[in-house]
C-alpha cells in the first residue's frame, strides 16, 4: 500500500538553517496494517507522515502510495491523490476555529462535486461514527480537546480514504480519551483501512491493535518491532 | 455536477467573509469612500459637460461682436444686412443682453432680451417652461431660481433693477425657471428686448452682438472668415470655439481635482492593497489546511476570488450609488466648489441625473479589477507551496 524508497527530506535547503528531517528511509506498509512511528520530538516522524500523506515532496527518493509514485506527481495530481486516498489527523487538529463542527467536517467534500444531499449523508455518518452527534452546530473552538480530536478524525474519514495518518493524536488527551481514540482506530482497521500513527506515547505504541512499531531517531529508522 | 462544487465554494467564501468581519468591513469602507470620491468627480464633470453641450446646442453658429479699442462694444444693427448677403447664412438675429451686478445680494445676473422668434427658440430649449405661464414684455420677466431665492420672489411678485442712468425700473415675475435648468438659468432674467434696451440704455440701432445661423455646418469657418472681411473691426466667434473653451475649462478643473484627489486615492489604494494582499498567519495556515484536505489551487483561488469580488463589487456599487446621490440630489457639495469655481451662479446647483456607462466602467476598472487581482496574488503564492510548509510556516 505504502512504499518509501531511500527517502530524504531536507528543509531550508541551501541556507544556513538547512536541516535533514528524514534521511534515506526505506519502508513498506501493507494494506490494512496499523503502524506506529515512534521516536522523540525532532526524530522526523511528522515529516515522514507528511511525505506519506503527500503534504510534501521528498528532496530525494521515491514515495509510492496506492501504487502511484507520488514524488513524481505534479501538483494537481498530487492534490487529487491526497483527496482520494489519504485522511490526515494533525497533532494540533488544525480545525478552522470560527466555523461549525458540521462545516469543518464538510471541508474535504467541497471540491468533490457532490450534491448537498450526498455531502449531508457523509457528514451525518461521520458524526455518528465518531459519537459527536449533537455537537455539529458548535464552533470548533468551543469544543474540548477530545471533541476537537473527534471532529478532526471525522473530517479525515468523511471522504472514506484508504489511508489514515495521525500525528501525535494523544498528545493533548488524557488516558481515557486516548483509549477512546485507539478504539476508533481499531474500528477503522477492522474496516480495512491502513493506519499510520506518529507517537511517542507508550499507550499508543503498546496498544494491542498495533501491528508494527517503527522507531526513528535523527531522521533515520533505528528499529522495528 | 461541477456547478455543485462552485456553489459550495461560493457558500464557503461568504462564511469566510463573515468570519473576518473587522478586516473586511474596514476594506469595504475604504473602498466605498475611494469609489465615492472618484465617482463623484467623474459624474460631476460628465454631467456638467453634458449640460454645457445641451446649452450650446441651440446656440448660434457664429456670434459677431464689434471690437473697439480691443474691447467688446455695441454693434450697429445695419451690419445684419451685410452678413445676410454672405452665401450660406440663413438667419441673423441682433441680440441684446448684459450682466447686472446686484449690490444687496452681491450677485451677478445675466439679462437677456428676447422677442418673437428668439423667445420661441429659447422656449424650445427650456421645455419645462410653458408659454401660458411665462409671457414676457411690458415689464414682465422670467427669472432663475437663484434670483428668486436671493430676492425672496414668487410668481406675480415685483422687483426693481437700477437702470444705467441710475433710475429704477420695476419688473413683474411672470415665471420662475425650474431647478432642472440651473446651469442655464440660475442667474438669468429673460425680458423683452425693449425692456433690456431701457434698462441698459442701448440705442435702438445697436445691439450687443449678432447671432448668425448657417445652413451647412461645414462652412461655418469660411463664413466666419468672410464676415471678418466684410465687417472689419468685428470678431466672429464660432460655436466650436465656445464648446472648446467649455471643455478646456471643465477638463482643466477636473484634472486639477483629480490631481488633488490622487494623494488621497493613492493613500487609500496603498492601505487597501496592504489589507488585501497581506495574508495573516492564520489565513496562510488555513490555505495549507484546505490544501491538505484536498482542495486544489484553483478551488482556493476561486474562494478568494469570490471573497475579493464580493467586497470590491459591493463597495463599488455602494460608492457609485452614493456618488450618484451626492452629485445629482445633494448639490455635489464635496466636488462642485473645486470644479465649478468659475461660477457667477450661486449654489445650490442641481444637475440633471446622467450616467455614462463608459465612465462607470472606467471607475470599475481602476477599482474592482486591481483589488480582485491583488487579493489573488498572495493566495496563489501560498497555495502553490506544499501544504506541510504552509501549515508549519516554513
Amino acid at each position: 500500500m505504502i512504499e518509501l524508497k531511500d527517502v530524504t527530506k531536507v528543509y531550508y535547503k541551501g541556507t544556513p538553517k538547512e536541516v535533514k528531517a528524514v534521511d534515506g528511509i526505506s519502508l513498506e506498509i501493507a494494506k490494512g496494517e496499523m503502524v506506529v512511528l515512534k521516536g522523540p520530538s525532532g526524530s522526523g516522524k511528522t515529516t515522514l507522515l507528511t511525505l506519506i500523506g503527500c503534504l510534501s515532496r521528498p528532496t530525494r527518493g521515491r514515495v509510492l502510495v496506492a501504487g502511484k509514485d507520488t514524488s513524481r506527481l505534479q501538483e494537481p495530481f498530487l492534490t487529487f491523490h491526497r483527496r482520494m486516498h489519504v485522511g490526515f489527523v494533525f497533532q494540533q487538529y488544525h480545525l478552522i476555529p470560527d466555523i461549525s463542527v458540521y462545516e469543518n467536517i464538510l471541508l474535504p467534500l467541497y471540491p468533490l462535486d457532490m450534491t448537498s444531499q450526498e455531502m449531508e449523508e457523509r457528514v451525518e455518518d461521520a458524526l455518528r461514527k465518531l459519537r459527536i452527534k449533537g455537537k455539529e452546530a458548535y464552533r470548533a473552538k468551543d469544543l474540548s480537546g477530545g471533541e476537537q480530536q473527534r471532529v478532526a478524525i471525522a473530517r479525515a474519514l468523511v471522504t472514506d480514504p484508504e489511508i489514515i495518518l495521525a500525528d501525535e493524536p494523544t498528545a493533548n488527551l488524557d488516558t481515557h480519551l486516548s483509549r477512546d481514540f485507539l478504539k476508533i482506530m481499531d474500528g477503522l482497521k477492522e474496516e480495512g483501512k491502513t493506519i499510520v500513527i506518529a507517537s511517542h506515547d507508550p499507550l499508543v505504541y503498546e496498544h494491542k491493535g498495533v501491528d508494527r512499531v517503527i522507531e526513528m531517531r535523527d531522521g533515520r529508522l533505528v528499529g522495528c518491532s | 455536477m461541477s456547478k455543485e462544487r462552485h456553489k459550495h465554494i461560493l457558500s464557503f467564501s461568504i462564511t469566510s467573509l463573515l468570519r473576518r468581519k473587522g478586516k473586511n468591513l474596514s476594506i469595504f469602507l475604504i473602498y466605498t469612500l475611494m469609489v465615492f470620491l472618484l465617482g463623484s468627480v467623474v459624474f460631476f464633470v460628465s454631467a456638467i459637460k453634458r449640460e454645457a453641450a445641451t446649452t450650446l446646442k441651440g446656440a448660434p453658429d457664429i456670434v459677431v461682436q464689434q471690437i473697439r479699442a480691443g474691447r467688446h462694444d455695441l454693434i450697429p444693427t445695419e451690419y445684419m444686412e451685410k452678413v445676410r448677403t454672405i452665401r450660406g447664412v440663413t438667419k441673423v438675429i441682433p441680440r441684446v443682453w448684459g450682466y447686472y451686478f446686484d449690490g444687496p445680494t452681491q450677485s451677478n445676473y445675466t439679462i437677456i432680451g428676447m422677442d418673437g422668434e428668439s423667445y420661441e427658440a429659447f422656449r424650445d430649449r427650456i421645455p419645462f417652461l410653458s408659454p401660458e405661464e411665462a409671457p414676457i414684455g411690458n415689464g414682465k420677466v422670467l427669472i432663475g431660481k437663484g434670483i428668486a431665492r436671493s430676492r425672496g420672489l414668487k410668481r406675480g411678485g415685483h422687483f426693481y433693477l437700477l437702470r444705467s442712468d441710475g433710475g429704477l425700473k420695476t419688473f413683474e415675475v411672470s415665471g420662475i425657471f425650474s431647478g432642472r435648468s440651473s446651469l442655464l438659468t440660475h442667474d438669468l432674467i429673460v425680458m423683452s428686448e425693449k425692456d433690456v434696451r431701457e434698462l441698459f440704455l442701448i440705442p435702438a440701432r445697436y445691439s450687443i452682438d449678432l447671432a448668425v445661423y448657417v445652413r451647412n455646418k461645414e462652412e461655418i469657418e469660411t463664413i466666419a472668415r468672410k464676415i471678418g472681411e466684410v465687417l472689419p473691426g468685428t470678431r466672429a466667434v464660432i460655436k466650436e470655439q465656445i464648446t472648446k473653451s467649455y471643455e478646456t475649462v471643465f477638463g482643466w478643473r477636473s484634472g486639477l481635482v483629480f490631481t488633488a484627489l490622487l494623494g488621497t486615492v493613492l493613500a487609500f489604494a496603498i492601505l487597501s492593497w496592504d489589507k488585501a494582499t497581506g495574508l495573516s498567519a492564520d489565513e496562510r495556515k488555513e490555505i495549507g489546511i484546505l490544501k491538505a484536505l484536498g482542495w486544489r489551487i484553483e478551488d482556493i483561488l476561486e474562494m478568494k476570488f469570490w471573497e475579493g469580488l464580493t467586497i470590491s463589487l459591493t463597495a463599488f456599487l455602494a460608492g457609485i450609488i452614493l456618488a450618484y446621490i451626492h452629485i445629482f440630489f445633494f448639490g455635489s457639495y464635496l466636488v462642485a466648489p473645486a470644479i465649478k469655481g468659475w461660477s457667477v451662479l450661486y449654489p445650490p446647483f442641481n444637475l440633471n441625473p446622467y450616467m455614462d456607462a463608459g465612465e462607470v466602467f472606467m471607475v470599475f476598472f481602476i477599482t474592482v479589477v486591481p483589488y480582485t487581482v491583488a487579493t489573488l496574488i498572495p493566495v496563489w503564492r501560498s497555495s502553490t507551496i506544499d501544504p506541510d510548509e504552509v501549515i508549519r510556516g516554513i
